[in-house]
């Protein structure tokens, strides 16, 4: 009878910096989403409408998006293989989703 | 016919997905509160079911900001014709001709275009933890509670702007 042999689960990974830019990488996106959502508000920058019929809250995510990505990328190329602190990094990243958090909640938007 | 297609993919937003999305929260908090792996067990298995659990949620939330933003929001913003005077069929209109309904665009529906993309975010960096660290990510206290304060985060952006989202659907239904 023929036995079938489970291949091992790869490696756990050695270092924690991927897990560490992941992170980082969510609390820049956020922060990307409260500052387009404040530069709109504040008429500094308007993100122009993706989808028409949505209006430019398609501008101003799509481009939030699109720097959490970038920055997650950025991060995870250069962290992958080392060992971070969680301590600086995860306090930044709390910071950040703080700021982001404000500056998406509207009756912030009257004190500008 | 008894739904019209509007409502039936707001149903499917705030229904279907953002409330899959608040079980998926709910029970990758309370995996990682409760399901501390013993010195001695297998991590892995538990970590496996984390990690599902998680991915899971992040898909739910992405298509839950998505599907609201390109479907959900166009005909809430659409703009009525002159002299309209019933407005149901136009919510954001509806709100905003009653000064005691208008908060609920000025500040529940502005909250909703934005914070929830937030949540999204957040969820995807655990998401990615818990696949990439599954051996890890429950037995590392660090990681443990990174992804713990995160998924609170992201539990209590959810559950609020779902709240609006029950408010603002309340006064001008999609329908």
């Amino acid at each position: 009878m023929a036995t079938v042999s489970r291949s091992q689960s790869p490696a756990p990974a050695d270092t924690n910096g991927a897990a560490m830019a992941a992170v980082l990488g969510g609390g820049i996106g956020s922060f990307a989403m409260g500052a387009f959502v404040l530069l709109n508000e504040a008429g500094l920058f308007t993100a122009p409408a993706l989808y028409g019929p949505a209006g430019g809250v398609t501008g101003r995510t799509t481009f939030a998006t699109a720097v959490w990505l970038l920055a997650w990328g950025v991060l995870h190329a250069r962290w992958r293989a080392r060992e971070m602190a969680y301590g600086p990094v995860f306090t930044w990243t709390v910071g950040l989703v703080v700021l982001a958090i404000v500056a998406t909640f509207p009756p912030v938007w009257g004190l500008l | 016919m008894l739904f019209s297609e509007r409502s039936i993919w707001t149903m499917v937003h705030g229904i279907g997905l953002g409330g899959g999305a608040l079980l998926g929260l709910a029970a990758a908090l309370f995996y990682l509160y409760a399901a501390r792996p013993a010195p001695s067990s297998d991590a892995e298995t538990g970590s496996r079911a984390f990690a599902t659990v998680t991915a899971f949620t992040a898909v739910m939330l992405w298509l839950t900001v998505i599907i609201g933003t390109y479907i959900i929001f166009p005909p809430y913003r659409v703009t009525p014709p002159p002299g309209t005077t019933d407005l149901i069929q136009f919510p954001r209109a509806l709100i905003l001709s009653n000064p005691s309904t208008a908060w609920l665009h000025a500040f529940a529906m502005e909250t909703k275009e934005h914070m929830p993309w937030i949540a999204s975010m957040l969820t995807t960096a655990v998401a990615f933890i818990a696949v990439r660290y599954r051996r890890t990510a429950l037995s590392n206290p660090a990681m443990r509670r990174m992804a713990f304060t995160l998924l609170g985060v992201s539990f209590a952006v959810v559950t609020f702007v779902s709240l609006l989202g029950v408010f603002v659907n309340k006064v001008a239904p999609l329908d």
